[in-house]
Parts: C-alpha cells; structure tokens; sequence
C-alpha cells in the first residue's frame, strides 16, 4: 500500500449543457498523502469543486459524464463503486464540509440530534451513545458550554458556530480524508481565522487526511502542506507549500498570490492575474516590485461632503403579548464621522457590528433614530420624498451579492438604463442607450452585452454591471457595503482597481464597508474600526497598521491570513 | 465622444436576446412533446368554440325534431339525440362555448384580483396586509358552493355574472402565494438597490418584483380555468348555472339525470368526453408549464 490514501490519475469530467459540451476537469492527476494537507487552489469555474465532487460520487449525471481516470482511495476504484457500496464510504470515510453553514444544516432538527444521525447510521450507536458522542464532538470543536448547546436549533446559533457543528458532523466517525470546500468563505476574517486553526488542530488530532479548496492562495498558505492550483480544468501547478509561495513556476499561481491587497505597504493598484499572463495563458513579463505606493495626499486638503453627526439606530425589541417594546438592540450608537470630497472614508468590523446599518441609515435607507446627516452643507436627515429622491442622484450604493442586486428579469441594459429613467437623464432611448454602452465600456463589457440578462455573466461582472448602474445618474458619493466579498481573490482585484480608477476619473467620494481589513487599508484613505455599533478607532489607512492603538484593531489585523506556509510560521507553535 | 457613442449603440443588436428567462423557458415548452399535445387539443377546443359561436359549425343544435327523440349513437348521430331530438354531438359542441369563455374570464378576473392584492399585502405589509389578509380568510371559510350559489342568486343567472361569481370566489389561493413570494422578493437587494436609485413604490412593485412572480400567475391561471369549467358544470346541473336552454355541459348531465334509468346515456356521455378533453389537456399543459417556468427543474 502506498502513502497516499487518494491517489486521482488523469480525471477528466465534462458537462452537457444547452450552449454544448463543457470541460470542467481535464486530465487531473494528483495524490492526497496520508495524515497531510493539500490545498485545491483555483477561481470559480476552475474545476476545483468538480475533482473532489466526484470523489464523494456527488457528481449528478446527467448532466455530468466522468469520460475517464480513476480516483483510488485505499487502492479502491471509487469511481467503480455502486450507489449503495459509496454510501457507506460517504460521511464514514470520507465527509465533507460545504461553504454554507446557515443551508447546509436541517432547520428542524437540534444540532445534537443531526450529529447523532451520521453516528446511529454509519457506527449503529443507539441513541443514547450517540448523544454522548455528539457532546464530545461539540467540546472537541470548540462551541461553548457543548451539554446546553446540544439542544440548540441552527437558528440559535452563530455562522461560526453553525460550521463548528458541521465539522462536528463531519469528523463524528473518525473519517480517513475530510474535504473542506471553502468552508470559510462565507465567515468574517476572524472567525475563518478561528476555523482554520480548528481544522488544523482537528487534522493533526485524528490523523486525518484534508483536500482543501478555496480560491484564495493565502489562506492555504497558513494551513496546507501541498498545493494545487487549477485554471480551466487544467493542473497549473503543483508542489509544496512552501515552495510555491516563495518560488511559483505558472504565471497564474504568481498572479494569484500577489493580488491579494497587502498588508506592509499600499501599492497605488493590484495586480492582477492578467498582469502575468494573457487570455491563452501565454506569460507576460511583469515585474510586482516595481509597482509604485499610492501617495495619500493629507485629508486636510480636501472639503467635508458629509458629516455624520451622532448617528443612532435602535432596532426596538417586542415581547410579551401587547408587543410592547421590552428593549433595543443598538445597532448604530452613537458615530460621529466626516467623509472628504473625492477620498475614500473604510468602515471596518465583524459582522453585526453596526457598519452596514450606518451605511443605509447615511444614505437614509434606514430611517436613523437620531443624530443628523449634513451632505454638502445641507441636513438632509429630515428631507421628506421627492427630496430625497432628487438626493438619491448624488448619493448611491453598491451592494454585496450581486447575484440578487440585479433584477434576474431584467436586461442588463435595461437595469443601467432605469436610473436615467427615473430621474430623467438623456432625453431619448437611444441616447439613454448610447450612455448605457459608454458606461459599459467604461466599467470594461462589452456594449453590445447589454441586451444579456445578469444570469449570462459571473459574479466580477455582474459587479461590474452593479457599478455601471450606480455611475449611471452620475453621482458624487457612492456607498460600495461589502461590494467585493463574495468575489475571488483574482476578481476583487480587478474590481478595487477599478474602483480606484473611476473614484480618480469622476473624483468619487466613497464609503468602503467590509470585513476584511487588508481590503479596507488597500483603498481607503481613512479608517474607522467599529465594534458594537460605535466607532473604536479611527486613524489614516497607514498607521491603523503600523501603530493600532486598540485591542480590537489588533485582532482585525491577525486574523488576514498572511499566505505564510505553516512549515515557516513554525508549526511547533501551534502545537503547544 | 459623441461619434463614439453612436457607433456603440449602433452595435447592439436590435433584437431582444434569446436568452430572457421567459424565452428559456417557452423553449423548455417546445421541448416538451405532452407540452405540445396538449397545446394542440387546447387550440381546438378554442377554435370549435369560436366556429360554434359564429354559426359555422353544428348549427342546428337547437333544431327541436320530436320524432327524432332518443337516438341511438349512429354514423349520422355521432352522439345520438336527446329527448326533443337533438344532435348530442352537437349540443357538447356548443357547449365547449361556455365552457371556454367561463373558464377564460372566471381565471382573468381572479387573476386581476388576486395578483394585485396579493402584490399590495405582500409589499406594503401593516393594515394593508392585515385587511387584505383577513377579508381572504373570511370569503375562504365560507363554504365555496354555498358562496359561488349566493353569489349567483344575488347576481342574477346569467353568463357574464357567472364570470364574476367564479371570478370573485377563485382569486384567494393565487393571492395567498403572491404575497408570499412579495414578501419573500421585497428584501432581496434588486429590490433595495431600486430604491436607493430613487424608485417609486409603484416602479419597484410592478416593475421590479411583479416579473419575479408573474410565473405564479400563469400557472395559477390554468388551475382556475380547469376549476372554473368544474364549478360551472356542477352549478349547472344544480340549476344554478347558465339559464336553461344555453347547451352547456352542465345542463347536458342535468338532462341526462332523468334518461339514464331508460338507458339513454349519450347526454351524460358526450358532456364528460368533452370536459374531460379540455380538462386533461389543461392540466397537462400546466405541469409542463410549472416545469418550464421552475429555474430548480432546469437542466433535468
């Protein structure tokens, strides 16, 4: 027997769909060593998913065909494997983690319960083992006071607590090989942080083997003993850890790791992937070193466009049968900030912090429970309707997913077009069209797309189409509130470049609301840390890096993961 | 700059893409041979009732011969007669007449009513929603024949009341899942992006989330048509119906109540082949419709 308890030889797997014949994975070939870690690199659509899909025989056929290879675990053709012989390997020897911990748990049943399932099913404990077991299970992955937890309902629970259960589930029968797809992507940097450090520990514990996917090459860094990075179906590039990150052969893998947003400097745009190499994949000479720090003019230089003045929104609590309001849950309380013409103000914060309700209480989505909003000189706070509406012209916002902030019926044109209509720009259709087709070319589409419909494009496009639509009614501040967390490392690049152009080209002024501190620091020229609804720093984009002068802030900071491989960071430390 | 944007627009295809989520899926419908069948006998069933009411075909439906009573089914009497000698055959025909337009215009009028109050209840929520709310529960906990028989008697028999009676009874499932979905559809960010453009109520209901919930209406359309011909055959046979003397299938099973224990079954024969044709043909068409217009069924 060999070292490698998976060993995949020359997988090729392709899709029928309506538009014809798609490669999804072609010709992979690779080995997951026994009790180590390989990292499955790549940008949506890469084909990482598909390779370990068909590892747990999860591929749906149709429209799925594996045209060839084998995947041999312990030697054994999974691939030859019948539906009832691979229910027993899935969840028993090989399980898995999804990226969506609030969907991938039953609603209906208590955590302990949906632990115990796997357990009764696959080890035929009786109930009452199983529930001793699942107890275990929950003090092992970390969740607080596990014997009352236990009979929690999803719903209860945190994101990350949530995917601390589902790993719970994952490893409850000891499995030989766990895959972890992107199992943090959908998680604040803390607690991906948090998370990352369990599984690690979790796999050194029980010997495991891990294949982990993601499309962001730092985070495998911290975690990974090798890597493989695929682009289109192709492997581009395999080895060790370590020896990628300091000496990477394929232009794409360099590409990768070095548009992530820094952390010691901030260079004046990112690379991106297309730096180092074209479309075909053909390599282009470019040098990341030369690349030159922005210059962060003092804020001093420019005007106030607005202030925010005390801003407070309390959310009222109701209980009792009356519904009378028992409490507030003080989601804004208290923030006092100034946003400079034509410069970039990052709201920074985990989740729940309060940052995006006081992104839409500015712009007055949210009606504010106190405090005042002064644009330009002007309180705006008590406009009523129409001048709002005539506000909205200046003011816009770019939302998170931008899968669900465009219309699925409607064409993307149409969707560009509808703010002109609104507030009566461009006199005819065909003009309104021909702004339209600039504005696509400006934000880099093609003009002649704009008669697709938003399902024809990916996520970086469909921001990009988010963004055109946003620029339509030319305004002067726009609010981007986690404007590029649902896309890949590779993509949020090109779009924070973009951002950055057009905020030069029609001297934008924005608010940049994210979780991710190296995103923020990137663009932004000052920042304000909020926790609990209040802002606890707020400093120059720089120095928040270089000198943080709160606990919080320090946290923020560790948890970006550094793309350090773990044989550097010393492993030995996280041992003890 | 300006010669530039010419250009650019003079480059976009004039025509609408091929690929809106409507033309996805009447192109799963065309896929679908059952789809098409039943697409077919559906067009017939509209095209006889057109024919019948402009007097191109089966005239002579109200023809009384009473020595031609109670024929036997024969080559000349398809379905035989009935007791003042008329063609069955062509009395079911006639009968197709009411049943479509019943059908049509009871699903028209309950599509209007429920999709708009649904629409509202869904997207204003608060008293809107509390009264919409409560005034459907009320008409739905009153039993439906007792509600559609006194809609009648207040109303008046008559084709164009029955409309109304079936219209004003059938909208509450249809509004029951617009709402649902309204409220389901109103937080999404498409939504709220549109308002922070500056959208009006009116814009983001019927031109934003109305599209995203129109599939409901189509497919709720066809359940109501196939109910509505039900009812209005049940209500006919308890004379509740069209006034006698209009051929309608209703009144063809009534008549037939008093002949089959002499044996004379083809009334009752003749009504239930045509009702059934329709009716199954419409289902039918529905599923493949749901299927059509579902985006988790898409590449099955």
């Amino acid at each position: 027997m060999s070292d490698s308890i998976v060993q995949v030889k020359d997988l090729w797997v392709e899709f029928k769909t309506d538009e014809g014949t798609v490669q999804a994975v072609k010709g992979a070939t690779y080995d997951i060593p026994r009790g180590k870690t390989v990292g499955l690199v790549g940008e949506s659509g890469s084909g990482k998913s598909v390779s370990s899909l068909a590892m747990m025989g999860l591929i749906p056929q149709p429209p799925g065909i594996i045209k060839q290879g084998e995947i041999l675990f312990e030697g054994e053709d999974l691939l030859k494997k019948t539906e009832s012989e691979m229910r027993k390997v899935r969840g028993n020897d090989i399980s898995m983690i999804f990226q969506e911990p609030m969907t991938s748990l039953n609603p209906v049943f208590t955590v302990g319960d949906q632990i115990g399932e796997t357990l009764r099913l696959h080890q035929k404990l009786n109930k009452k083992e199983a529930d001793e077991k699942a107890l275990d299970l929950l003090d092992k992955v970390g969740i607080p006071n596990p014997s009352q937890r236990i009979k929690s309902y999803p719903h209860e629970m945190s994101g990350g607590q949530r995917q601390r259960v589902m790993i719970a589930m994952a490893i409850a029968c000891e499995p030989k090989l766990l895959i972890a797809d992107e199992p943090t992507t959908a998680l604040d940097v803390t607690i991906q942080k948090q998370i990352l450090e369990l599984l690690a520990k979790l796999q050194e514990d029980f010997n495991m083997s891990m294949l982990f996917i993601t499309h962001d090459l730092a985070l495998i860094g911290d975690i990974a003993d090798d890597v493989i990075v695929m682009y289109k179906g192709d492997i581009v590039e395999r080895g060790k850890c370590s020896k990628i990150f300091q000496n990477a052969n394929h232009p794409y893998t360099r590409g990768l790791i070095a548009c992530r947003p820094p952390l010691e400097h901030i260079p004046q745009r990112l690379p991106m992937v297309s730096d180092f190499m074209d479309e075909s994949g053909k390599e282009k000479s470019f040098d990341n070193s030369k690349v030159q720090d922005r210059i962060i003019r003092p804020l001093g230089d420019s005007e106030i466009l607005m202030e925010m003045k005390d801003i407070k929104k309390h959310f009222p609590i109701r209980g009792g049968i009356f519904g009378t309001v028992k409490d507030h849950v003080k989601a804004v309380d208290g923030v006092s900030l100034n946003v400079y013409k034509g410069r970039t103000l990052g709201l920074v914060g985990e989740s729940g912090c309060g940052k995006t309700t006081l992104g839409r209480t500015v712009l007055r989505l949210i009606e504010p429970t106190e405090g005042q909003i002064i644009y330009d000189g002007e309180d705006i706070t008590n406009y009523d309707k129409t001048q709002m509406r005539e506000m909205r012209k200046k003011m816009q916002i770019i939302f998170q997913d931008p899968y669900a902030s465009l219309n699925p019926r409607m064409t993307v044109g149409s969707s560009i077009m509808e703010p002109m209509v609104i507030h009566n720009l461009g006199g005819s259709r065909s003009e309104r069209q021909d702004m339209a087709a600039d504005l696509m070319k400006r934000v880099d589409l093609e003009p002649f797309h704009l008669n697709r419909y938003p399902h024809e494009f990916s996520g970086g496009q469909r921001q990009r189409i988010c963004i055109a639509r946003a620029l339509a009614v030319k305004p002067d501040f726009i609010i981007c509130d986690e404007s590029v967390s649902a896309l890949d490392v590779s993509v949020q690049a090109q779009v924070l470049n973009l951002l950055l152009d057009l905020q030069d080209e029609f001297n934008l002024t924005y608010i940049f609301i994210s979780h991710d501190l190296a995103v923020v620091k990137f663009i932004s020229d000052e920042l304000a840390v909020m926790n609990g609804g209040k802002v606890v720093e707020l400093a120059d984009s720089r120095s928040i890096y270089e000198n943080p002068q709160e606990d919080y802030t320090k946290k923020l900071l560790e948890a970006i993961p550094k793309g350090i491989p773990k044989e550097l960071a010393g492993l030995a430390e996280r041992k003890q | 700059m300006t010669t530039q944007a010419a250009t650019s627009a003079s480059q976009i295809p004039k025509k609408k893409s091929a690929n809106s989520l409507w033309r996805d899926a009447y192109r799963r419908i065309l896929a679908n041979r059952i789809a098409l069948a039943s697409m077919v006998v559906i067009i017939v069933y509209v095209l006889m009732a057109l024919l019948a009411q402009f007097g191109l075909i089966a005239t002579d439906y109200n023809l009384t011969n009473t020595d031609l009573k109670w024929l036997s089914p024969s080559s000349e009497y398809l379905f035989g007669t009935d007791i003042f000698g008329r063609s069955v055959l062509h009395r079911a025909i006639h009968g197709s007449v009411i049943a479509v337009t019943v059908g049509f215009f009871a699903a028209l009028i309950a599509l209007f009513i429920g999709v708009t109050m649904g629409a509202l209840a869904g997207y204003f929520g608060g008293w809107v929603d509390d009264s919409i709310t409560w005034l459907y529960t009320t008409i739905d906990s009153i039993p439906y024949i007792l509600l559609m028989a006194s809609f009648q008697f207040a109303l008046g028999q008559g084709l164009s009341n029955l409309f109304f009676a079936l219209g004003l009874t059938s909208w509450v499932t249809l509004c029951r899942l617009v709402r649902a979905e309204f409220l389901k559809q109103k937080q999404k960010e498409y939504v709220e992006s549109a308002r922070s453009l500056g959208a009006s109520h009116f814009r983001r209901i019927f031109l934003h989330i109305l599209p995203n919930v129109m599939h409901l209406g189509l497919i709720q359309f066809g359940l109501i048509f196939v109910s509505a011909i039900k009812i209005e055959v049940i209500l006919s046979f308890l004379g509740l119906g069209v006034e006698a003397g209009v051929p309608s299938w209703g009144i063809m099973i009534n008549e037939a109540k008093q002949e089959l224990n002499r044996g004379y079954w083809w009334n009752l024969g003749a009504a239930t082949v045509f009702m059934f044709g329709l009716v199954l043909a419409v289902n039918l068409f529905n599923d493949a419709l749901r299927d059509a217009l579902d985006p988790k069924l898409k590449n099955k």
